[in-house]
Parts: C-alpha cells; structure tokens; sequence
C-alpha cells in the first residue's frame, strides 16, 4: 500500500473533524470531532513511521504521545461540558457567548 | 550742550516713575515731581536753543550702539538742529503750562497722581520723538505717546463714553502706525541704515519703492495728525480732562506727524506723489473739519474739529513745499489752540457743562477768560497782528508760489477755510461769552485761580509774540529754522495778508450780525437742513461702523465658530474614528468558540498555501 | 555644570515624590531646588563666553546607547542659553505658588525635561526630554484642573505624541541619511551628503512635529482647552517653556541641518505662521466681546498669535528673522507666564475667569492687580518700550527681505498681513481690558471684600514686569548673547 492512500485517508479523516468543530452545535459532537482531528494525524504518523522505518520509531512514539494527550484533554473537555450543562442547560455551543466583546456604556461623567 | 540733549526725554521720564512709585509720600504732593521734571527739561531746551542759535542747519548728533538686530546695530541717540530745538521749547512750555494748570484743575481728582505721572511720560515720549536719531528710536517714542493719550483720555473710565474714547483713538493711530513701521522698513532698507541722517542724506532718484515708503510713512501721520479718513478718533478723545486736550490733541501728539514729515522732509522731496496725496488729503480735511466745527454744540468738539482743519493746514503747507511756513504754523497754532483749550477748560469748570447752548455773557464774570481767549480766537481766525494771521498767510503764499494743480487747489480750499474758520470762531466767542447767560441760574460764575489763568496769559501773550519772527531778518524764523534745499521760504506778502483779513472780517461780521438779530439762537441755525450733515461729521463714523466694525466682528465670531466647530470637531472627530473603528473590529469577537475556529483555519490554510507557493517558485 | 542643571531638579522631585513631608514643608523643599537650579542657570550664564556665542560650552559627552549610536551630549549656546534662564526663572517663580507635594514634584520632572531639551545636543536624547515633559504636563492638568479636564489633558497628549512621533520617524529619516544623531556635527555638515527629497521628507515630518508644539495653525486646537482646564503653574509653564520648545527645534535641527528642506518648506512656514496669527487675532476678539468667554482661553489663543510671528521670523531664513524669532519667545514667555500669574489671581480671588462673570472695574477694586494686568497687556500687544515689540518687529523686518530664494513678493505681503495682525492684536487686548479692568464694579462684587496682591504675589510676579520692560528697552540682553550663534545656523 502507498503511503499515500493512507495520508488521503488521514485528510479525508481531518477534514470531517474539521466540518464537525466549525459546524456541530453540540459540544460533545464537537469534542468528537476534535478527537476524528487527532486521530486524523496519529494516522498520518503511524503512517509516516511504518514508510520511513527510522531506527527511533519516532512516528509511533509521538502517536501514543498523542492518545494519551487526547485521552487527557477529553476527559477535561467533558468534564467542563458538564459543567456548563449544570450551569446553563444547554450544549449548544452557539448559545455560550459570554467571552463576547460587547460596546461599552457611554458614560457622560467627564472624570472617567 | 547738544550732548545733553538726551536728559530731554530722560528727566520727565523719571519724574513719572518718581511720581508713580513715591508721588504721595513726596512733600507737596505728586506736582512736585512732574513740575521739577518738566522744569528742569524745559531749561534744558532752552539752552539748547541757544546753543543752535544761528546756526540752525548744523546737526548735532551723538549714539551709543544699542543692539543688535540681525546684520546690521541699531544705535540710540540724539540728533539735534534748529528744528529739533525749537519744537522742543515749545513741547517743554505747553507740558509745563499745562502741569501747572492742572493743579488747580485736577485738585480733588482721587487718582491725580497717575495723571501727573502719565502726563510726565507723554512728555518723555513728545521729547524723544523730537530729538530721536535713528527711525526706531522715533517709534518707541512715538507709540509711547499713543499709549499716555490713551490712559489719559481713558482717565475718566468709570464713564463708557471715555473708556469708548480711548480704545478708538488707540486702535486708529495703531492703524496709521502698521503703516508707519512698514514704510520705516522700506525708507530705512532703501538707505541702508535706519538713522535719520543716513535716511535724509540724499535719498536718491524718484524711485517707487522710496515713494511706496513715503506714503507708508504718512499713513502714521495721518492716524496720528488726524487727518482724513484717520480723523476720526481726536473729537471723541474730548472725553479726557480738558488740560490733556490742550497738551496731547492740540499742541504736541497731533502735531508728530507733521513733525515727522518736516525731519524727513528730503524723502518727501524725492517722492512727490506722496507730498501731492500728503496735499489732496490736507484739503479734504482742512475745509470739511472746519464745515463740522461750524455746526457742533459741544464747545470742546468744536476746537476739535479746528485742531483736525489746522492740522490740515501744517499738512498743506508741507505739501506744497512751504516748509518753513508748516512748522511756522505748527508753533504758533501750538501757543493759541493750547490757549483756547485751556480757556475751554476754565470755563467748563466754572458752568458745569460743555455746550455752548447753556453758555453766554460769560464775559462779565470771567473777564481774563474772555479776554485771553479772544486773543486766541483771533490767532486762529487770522487776524493780523496775532500769530496764526502770518502763519496762515505763509502757506497761502507757498501755496500760490507752488502753482501747479496742487498749488492751485490748496490755494482756493485753504482761503474758502479762513472764511469758514473764521465763521465758527465768531460763532463760538458769541454763544459762549456774549450775551446772556443761558444756563441754571443757580451756578455761581467766577473767574478760576490764578494758577489756571497765568498760563492762559502766558499763552496769550506768545500768541501775540510768535507774530514779530515774520519780521524781516535778524528777528525772522530763518534765525532758528533752516528750510531744506528745495523748499520755499518764508513769505508773506502784504496783498496776501489783505486778502485773507478781509475774508475773515467778512465771516466774522456776517455771523456776528446773524447772531444780533437773535441773541439766544445759534447763528448757524440758518443753514436749515444744512446743518444735519455738517453735525453728523459727514456720516464718516456711521460709514466704518458699518463697513469696517460690524463686519469684523462678524468675522471674528465666524472664526471662533469654525474653530471650534471645524478644526477642533476633526480633531475630536479622529477620537471618534479610531472609537469608531475599533467598535468596527470589536464586532468580530462575538463569542462564538466556532467563529474563531474558523477564522484560524483559513488563516492557516492561506498561510500554508501562500508557503508552499512561495517556496515552490 | 550642566549636569547638575538637570539633576538637581530630578533630585528634588525624586525626594518630593517619595517623601510625605507635609505641604509647608514641601513647599518650601521645592522653591529651594527650583531656586538652586536657576542658580547654576545663573552661574553657566556667568561662566559663559559672550564673544563665542555660536560654540557649544559646558559639554558633557559620554557613551550611552552604543550600539545604535547615541550619546549623552550636552552643552549651551547663544541660542539656547536665554531659554535656559528662562525656564529657571519660570520654575522657580511657579514653585513659590504651589501648595501641594506632589504637584511640587511634578513640577521639578517637568523641569527636568525642559532643561533638558534646551541643552540636548543628540537627537534621540532631545527627542526623550521632549517626551519626558509629556506625561508631567498631562498629570497636572488631569489631576488639578478644572472641571473639564480629562479630555483638555487627553486631547493635549495625544496630539503632542502624535507630532513627537512624527518628529521621530524624521530623525530616524535624517540617522539613515548621515549616519549620525549628533546635532553640532549635523549641523557643521549643513545638509551636505542628504538629497534634497530625503530632507524635504525629514523637514516635513519635524515640521508637522515641531507645529503641533509650536503651535501652528491648524494644529493648534489642543491649546485652549488645555490652558482653560490647567492650573496656574500648568498655565504659565505650558505656555512660557513648552510652546518654545517646538519653535527652539526649528531653530537647532530644521534650519541648520536641513537648508534645502528649510527653503523649500518656509513658504508654507510662513504662510500657516501668518495664518495663525490673524486667526488667532480674530478668535480674541470674538472672545474679548463675547457671552461668558474664559480670560484663560482669550490669552492662550493669543499665545497661538504670537507664536505666528516667532514662526514667521524662522520662516524668513534670515539672521534678523531668527533673532526675532528667539527674542519674540523670551518675550512672550516672560510676558505671557505673567499674565497666566495675574488671571490665575483674579481666578483665586473671584472663583472664576469668565468675562462676564467677573464684571468690569478690577481697576478700582484691587489697583495692584488690575494695574499689573493692564501693564501686561499692553506689554502683551507689543508696545515698542517693552519686550514683546521686539519680536514682532524683526519678524515683520526679517519678513520684509527674505533670505534669497525665498519669493520676495509672498513674504512683503505676509509683511502686510502680519502688520494687521498687530492692529488686530490692539483691538481685542483693549476690549478685553475695556470689560475686565475698567468701567464700574458689578453689583456682585461690591459688597465683598476681596484682597488686593499681596506681598508675596508682589515677589513672584515682579522679576516678570522688571523683564518685560528690561529687555523692551535693552533688547541687547537677548540678542547680543544669540547672535553669532544665529549667524553659524544659517551657514
């Protein structure tokens, strides 16, 4: 098999977890699609390493660097999804939009 | 003694700051200070005098390097000659006579130590023009005069009237004296040097620029000398106590300019336009000053308008190349228009009023009065053998001497004057000594003190006196002035002197028989109609309200408007632009997480491709 | 010397800032390093070689940023040395007024950068002094001015930033061109080395710079309101130091290092320089007669009107204009910081500066302080006999023979338009004393009893009144020390 049917793969993977991230309304769906990404590019490590053959398995070694990363980070992911379910009732990531930046109150009082 | 010459100025100047500072605490009380300064400074002139005596043409000059301007070093210092002499006596005589009389006239005035003061500083500044040596020097002098006449006739400033006063006749000169400067500029560039000997050391050939600095110089002139269209401002300065009418508005301030024009009179020479506008305006304003003074109430107005149209006279005499005859005139209406001011002053202090319509038959309870103020009348009618007839005639005769258009014209207009000149002066010594008394009945009419009544004989008696230097010779003006190359002596000629005589008993007579048919009337209500635009001054203030005044504060609003509303309003609108702007921007965090992913990935995405592409080439 | 010229001050604020002493304390801390500092000002004038006006003295020159090539160089010369007393004199007639420790500390920095740009003989160090004089300014109007005065101090900053930076960008221009920041040695080049178009781009970019200071017309709308808002000590420094040291750059860097820029840029000098004085003429005069005007604000637009002619005189090119130029600002500094000193009295006495307000007749009820005011104003309007004539009148002279190459039909009618401006200048002084000084105290006032200038008052404004008369009848106390310093500028 050609290395490049697997990286076609990995980018036809990518490019789902990327529809999935900007497109999802539901933060656990999104928090899915991040993993798609993340896996995404193990599959493109594993692939490079499994081509190359280098003496480190560098490729193999940063992939499991990257489970266990991934692991990690959708244990915090959720963890705040729930949270925020706690707080507000809802997923929708498009209904959590406190970090807005909003125009401020134009005070008239000349001593601000 | 020329080299003392500058304790001229130096003296009365301090007897101001002396009287300013330490008036009050001096024994005598703050006269004592102005009476010594201008005293001893009238010593001074008179040795001064002597020392010049004949042999006027000499120049006695002497400078100290003063500072230095850019390429070349100003110098201050005195230049003196007969010319400088002789007006110098007479400016020390008039400030002396007029401190004097002030005493008593002033006395009870709360603030009559400033006055003293101003009056010493006036004198200063009088002086230094006079014995000036270099251009600069002549302004410092020259606006420092500006400056007293306005604190003096502004004494009064409680009253609106004085405080309008005061401000117009400063604002108007400065006019005149931004010309000045210029046309010092181009007078002094066009020599070289801005000392006065540099600049009258033969100016040169009949070039434009000289003339273009000749005529600039007379705008000064005119807003100093008073003379159309700067005329305007000396009847309103009548608002200043009556002795500094007599000082600054008759003898010394307004007669600068003609002073001037006599010490640079080489200039003039070699700029004969500007001698012919010097001409056109004289008679303009010597016969419409004179119809004005006919019609007005206001006996102080009245001299006034005689000061603008004798002015006129000096100015006209220069013109047509009467030099002697100018500064003739210019000593001589100095002595009778100081006298009739001061008479003025006596008589306005003992009615209470300044009209002549609440005057009359003041002759019997104010005998000196009377009697020094006909003396003055005639002079300034010209009625030989008082001071003003040969004078007056002197001019005529230069006049007719000069011929020309010019010549011509000066000639006619100053003989239609004498008739009118001598109409408002019969007109104004029967309203306001003959007849009845037509004021409150209640006021007590006396002669005033001695102190005011010597010098109003003193003044006489030069009024009559200045009419002996016509005589031939040894005794003649030609003894103390020296005319210029190219300008005409001093004559009178018998049939001139006949001529002008006649006219002035004819005026007189006419009025005074007007006057008879109706004691209590004013003889000039037969003009009718006549008489409006006569008393409204020719409409000429109405005309620079609405044509100068108005529209300059309207501009000046206008500027503030656009300043405040145009430049400032972009300078706040940029504020409002960057705020806006970044309102612009801040639009782009809305707080959708999925927003800025977006944005990170097409940036990303647009990076690596322009990478790629950049490194493939 | 000159070293000690700028520490003593930053010494003193230092000790102010950090120390609470109490405010009589402070005071009196304060008004002695002020007065120290002008007595080294007055020792350097003493120790200073009259007959080599044009060669820099008490130098300091030591390493300081290498690697990009600036040095501390300082030193004093014909040009300089006026403004130096000047600003002593200022600070130290200021700190006898100031009450309050923390202002006294703010004054002394702001000293520190006033000095400091008048001696500063390397471009990037004029540029810091010019930069530390900023934020001191701005901190005394914010926090002790009047009830407008966080957007008057905001507007202020920010403009002048603006026009420091620039000015930066310029003599960043100029360092890529020659290599060099030192003045003396750009100034001995004399433009040699620099294109024309590289120093008509340097020279527009510091003359925009330097205008917004100065201030010229239309650049100047961030004076009134700053002058209107700032407290008396504000007043009197912004007015007498600061707007001389955007006109004290044209002088030191614009005209001796870029001729060519100068040449071709003076018309335009001129003309905004001409500009501003009439506009400035006419926005007094609407002011002088107007509803409720702010006397601060009538006299700091007059500041606009004679920095005009100081700009015109520079805009001539020639020795007398550039002595016009540095006489005019001596004058107007000492004549305009006195009439700050005299409004900021009425303003403690009556609690207000509007015309209106105040009514008329301050003649009569207090003599002292009226007659002062109107002794300033007339010095104001540049009465020949007093300083502020000077100034004016070698403009319009300098003015009226431009240096060659400069179009001589332009300048004589700038001559002409100027000349009006001094009319002009008359009117709206007269109206104003017309309303203010004269005329008969309002109902409002009569019955109060307010106290006349005081003794102390007396101290600090007199030095100002002996000066403007000093140096209108000897203006060889100013000129003899510049002139052959001018002469070296223009090459």
């Amino acid at each position: 098999m050609h290395l490049s049917m697997a990286l076609l793969l990995s980018a036809l993977l990518f490019g789902v977890g990327v529809y999935g991230v900007l497109a999802r309304r539901n933060a656990i769906a999104l928090l899915m699609a991040v993993e798609l990404m993340l896996n995404a590019a193990n599959l493109d490590l594993v692939a490079f390493d499994a081509w190359f053959k280098d003496t480190l398995h560098a490729g193999q070694v940063f992939a499991l660097f990257v489970v266990v990363v991934a692991a990690a980070e959708v244990g915090v992911g959720l963890a705040i999804v729930l949270a925020v379910f706690r707080l507000r009732e809802t997923v929708a990531v498009d209904e959590l939009r406190q970090l807005a930046d909003v125009d401020p109150v134009v005070r008239v009082d000349a001593d601000s | 003694m020329t080299h003392a010459a500058w304790l001229l100025p130096a003296l009365p100047a301090l007897a101001a700051v002396l009287g300013l500072f330490a008036g009050t605490r001096v024994a005598g009380g703050p006269a004592v200070p102005a009476l010594a300064g201008t005293g001893v400074a009238f010593v001074v002139s008179l040795l001064l005098l002597g020392a010049v005596e004949g042999s006027p043409a000499t120049v006695h000059e002497s400078a100290v390097a003063w500072t230095p301007i850019g390429g070349q070093t100003l110098h201050v210092g005195t230049r003196v000659d007969g010319l400088v002499a002789v007006v110098a006596v007479m400016v020390c005589v008039v400030a002396l006579l007029v401190q004097v009389y002030s005493t008593a006239y002033m006395a009870g005035d709360p603030r009559y130590s400033v006055y003293a003061a101003e009056v010493s500083l006036f004198t200063a500044a009088m002086l230094l023009v006079v014995v000036a040596s270099n251009l600069f020097e002549l302004l410092v002098g020259w606006e420092l005069m500006g400056l007293c006449s306005y604190l003096l006739v502004g004494h009064y400033w409680q009253t609106e009237g004085a405080r309008a006063a005061a401000v117009k006749a400063f604002v108007t000169t400065r006019f005149g004296d931004a010309a000045f400067l210029i046309g010092i500029f181009v007078v002094g560039g066009h020599a070289g040097s801005f000392e006065i000997g540099d600049v009258v050391r033969s100016p040169g050939s009949h070039g434009a620029v000289l003339t273009a600095g000749a005529v600039l110089l007379l705008g000064g002139v005119i807003g100093k000398s008073a003379q159309f269209p700067l005329h305007v401002w000396l009847p309103d300065a009548m608002a200043g106590p009556t002795p500094i009418s007599a000082l600054i508005h008759a003898a010394t301030m307004v007669a600068a300019g003609i002073f001037v024009v006599a010490r640079l009179y080489p200039v003039f020479l070699a700029a004969p336009v500007a001698l012919t506008v010097l001409g056109i305006i004289a008679c303009i304003t010597m016969l419409g000053a004179a119809l004005v003074a006919l019609a007005e109430d206001d006996l102080k107005r009245v001299l006034a308008w005689s000061t603008v149209s004798q002015l006129a006279y000096m100015a006209a005499g220069l013109a047509v190349r009467g030099w002697t005859a100018g500064i003739y005139h210019l000593l001589t209406h100095a002595a009778f228009k100081a006298l009739l001011f001061l008479a003025a002053g006596s008589v306005l202090r003992t009615v209470g009023t300044n009209l002549m319509s609440e005057m009359g038959g003041l002759r019997r309870a104010m005998p000196v009065t009377f009697v020094t103020a006909l003396v003055g009348a005639a002079a300034l009618a010209g009625l030989p053998p008082f001071a003003g007839a040969f004078s007056k005639d002197g001019i005529l005769d230069a006049a007719h001497e000069r011929g020309g258009a010019l010549g011509t014209a000066v000639y006619a207009v100053g003989l239609a004057t004498v008739l009118v000149t001598a109409a408002y002066v019969t007109r104004m010594v029967v309203r306001t000594f003959l007849g009845d008394y037509r004021g409150n009945a209640q006021t007590r009419l006396h002669e005033s003190p001695l102190v005011m009544t010597a010098p109003l004989v003193l003044l006489a008696t030069a009024a009559v006196g200045l009419g002996l230097p016509v005589l031939p010779d040894g005794w003649g003006v030609a003894r103390w002035l020296d005319a210029p190359l190219g300008t005409t002596e001093l004559h009178v000629a018998a049939g001139g002197v006949a001529l002008s005589t006649g006219l002035v008993l004819l005026a007189g007579a006419a009025v005074y028989a007007l006057w008879r048919r109706n004691p209590a009337a004013d003889p000039v209500a037969v003009l009718g109609r006549a008489r409006r635009p006569l008393a409204a001054a020719f409409g000429v203030d109405a005309f620079y309200d609405r044509a100068i005044v108005r529209p300059l504060h309207a501009l000046a609003r206008g500027v503030l408007r656009v300043d405040d509303g145009g430049l400032d309003a972009a300078v706040e609108g940029s504020g409002a632009t960057a705020s806006g702007l970044g309102g612009g921007l801040r639009r782009l965090q809305n707080g959708n997480v999925q927003a800025y992913a977006s944005g990170l990935v097409i940036a990303v995405l647009a990076l690596v491709i322009g990478v790629s592409l950049a490194v493939a080439r | 010397m000159i070293a000690i010229l700028l520490g003593l001050p930053a010494l003193g604020a230092l000790v102010l800032g950090l120390v609470p002493l109490p405010s009589r304390s402070a005071r009196i801390v304060g008004t002695a390093f002020a007065a120290a500092t002008f007595v080294v000002a007055v020792v350097v004038a003493a120790r200073f070689d009259y007959g080599a006006g044009a060669r820099m003295q008490d130098v300091v020159d030591d390493r300081w940023l290498p690697a990009v090539g600036v040095r501390f160089h300082l030193g004093v010369d014909g040009i300089s040395l006026p403004l130096v007393l000047l600003t002593a004199l200022l600070v130290v007639l200021c700190a006898a007024t100031v009450a309050d420790r923390l202002m006294m500390s703010v004054v002394l920095l702001l000293e520190v950068g006033m000095l400091g740009t008048f001696v500063a003989l390397d471009l990037v160090l004029f540029f810091v002094f010019f930069e530390v004089v900023l934020i001191p300014m701005y901190v005394l109007i914010a926090v002790w001015g009047g009830p407008r005065r966080r957007p008057a101090a905001t507007k202020f900053i920010l403009f002048t930033l603006l026009g420091s930076g620039l000015m930066l960008v310029g003599f960043l221009v100029m360092y890529g061109a020659t290599g060099t920041f030192d003045m003396t040695a750009l100034a001995r080049a004399h433009g040699r080395g620099v294109t024309a178009g590289t120093q008509l781009l340097a020279g527009t970019l510091m003359m925009v710079g330097f205008g917004v200071k100065s201030p010229m017309w239309p650049l100047h709308t961030w004076l009134p309101d700053a002058h209107t808002e700032a407290p008396t000590v504000g007043s009197v420094l912004l007015a007498g130091v600061l707007l001389k040291m955007g006109t004290y750059g044209f002088v030191r860097i614009v005209v001796p290092d870029l001729p060519s820029a100068a040449h071709d840029l003076a018309p335009a000098l001129g003309c905004l320089a001409v500009a501003g004085i009439l506009w400035a003429c006419l926005a007094c005069l609407a002011l002088a007669r107007g509803e409720h005007a702010d006397l601060k604000r009538l006299i700091a637009f007059s500041s606009v009107g004679h920095m005009g002619f100081v700009l015109l005189g520079i805009a001539t090119l020639t020795s007398v204009g550039i002595q016009g130029a540095l006489i005019g600002n001596v004058a107007h500094g000492v004549i305009t910081g006195l009439l700050f000193f005299l409004v900021g009295g009425v303003k403690d006495r009556f609690h207000t500066s509007d015309v209106t307000d105040l009514g008329g007749g301050l003649l009569a009820k207090l003599p002292a302080l009226g007659g002062l005011l109107l002794v300033a104003s007339i010095a104001s309007l540049g009465l020949p006999g007093l300083a502020g004539f000077w100034g004016e009148m070698l403009a319009l002279l300098g003015s009226y023979s431009p240096a060659a190459g400069l179009s001589r039909p332009l300048f004589v009618t700038l001559t002409g338009l100027a000349a009006a401006g001094t009319v002009l200048t008359a009117v709206y002084f007269l109206a104003m004393l017309r309303r203010v000084d004269f005329g008969v105290v309002t109902d409002r006032w009569r019955g109060e009893r307010i106290t006349d200038a005081a003794a102390v008052d007396l101290v600090a404004w007199t030095p100002l009144v002996v000066l403007a008369v000093g140096i209108g009848v000897w203006p060889g106390l100013v000129l003899r020390v510049s002139e052959s310093a001018v002469r070296g500028l223009l090459g």
